[in-house]
């Protein structure tokens, strides 16, 4: 039986990752995957807690999770294509004016 | 010990495809290493009785999520990142210098963890296997979860009107 520690170091490696790659990188699509990567992190000590707590919670707040990002990845990608159209770039350093 | 070994097997590829995630430096090989993430995620959410959710992991994230990523990726003509000189200074190294400091923030959180302390809940493994993951998560989703299931389906309705708006060419 693996301890909850494992699990919840995992999970925060996980979280730290993202946002190492949120602050690093300067693609705005590779900065939306990171957010997802963040988004897996607590979801993993989500479903860990449940199953050490013997509740079924922490998985139904999964699928609410789950459901906010694919909205997210949705308007996200709708808002990478838009900055594209307008400027012919991603480059997250170039979008610093607030308006199109 | 068997778990023990799957869970640190599936540790490392969850770990490496989000380190891959984060160093490689083309966005669809980004998207690829999600991918491996998402499934050594899934092979951990079976490892917690959470066999629904693990379905749902494989199904949403690392088919849907990821194919939408996939298809704006080959749409829009991305260039890499190249060296052009960073607004601030020293951004990768103070980015990680950061990230390292808010894990050891959480480590320094989490090392003390004590479960026992709380009041368990009547969802045992034996419990949950005699009912069914899958037929328990319906029950709880229409009954105790159901103000926050319609507000999600009301989400996900302003989300698809949200993306045709943005995405929709102006017409002039």
């Amino acid at each position: 039986m693996v301890p909850l520690e494992n699990y919840l170091f995992l999970s925060s490696i996980l979280f730290v990752l993202g946002l190492i790659g949120v602050i690093v990188r300067r693609s705005v699509i590779v900065v939306i995957l990171c957010i997802e990567l963040m988004m897996n992190g607590a979801n993993l000590a989500f479903v860990s807690y449940g199953h050490f707590l013997n509740s079924m919670d922490g998985q139904l707040i999964v699928f609410f999770v789950m459901a906010v990002a694919a909205a997210e990845a949705a308007i996200g990608l709708a808002i990478v294509v838009m900055i594209y159209r307008n400027r012919e770039s991603t480059d997250l350093d170039e979008v610093n004016l607030l308006k199109f | 010990m068997a778990s023990t070994l799957v869970f640190y097997f599936l540790a490392i590829v969850t770990t490496v495809g989000a380190v891959s995630v984060v160093a490689l430096p083309n966005p669809m090989y980004c998207v690829f290493s999600l991918i491996v993430t998402f499934l050594g995620l899934a092979g951990l959410y079976l490892s917690l009785n959470a066999q629904f959710v693990a379905i749902v992991q494989i199904i949403i994230y690392a088919s849907a999520i990821m194919m939408l990523f996939l298809f704006v990726i080959m749409l829009i003509n991305l260039d890499k990142e190249d060296k052009k000189v960073l607004r601030i200074p020293f951004q990768k190294l103070l980015g990680i210098v950061f990230g390292l400091f808010v894990f050891l923030v959480l480590i320094i959180v989490l090392k003390d963890v004590n479960i026992s302390v709380h009041i368990k809940g009547v969802f045992t493994p034996q419990y949950i296997n005699q009912i069914g993951n899958t037929q328990l998560i319906g029950k709880l989703l229409l009954s105790k979860y159901l103000l926050p299931f319609q507000t999600m389906g009301v989400l996900l309705f302003v989300g698809i009107i949200g993306a045709v708006v943005l995405g929709r060419r102006k017409s002039r």
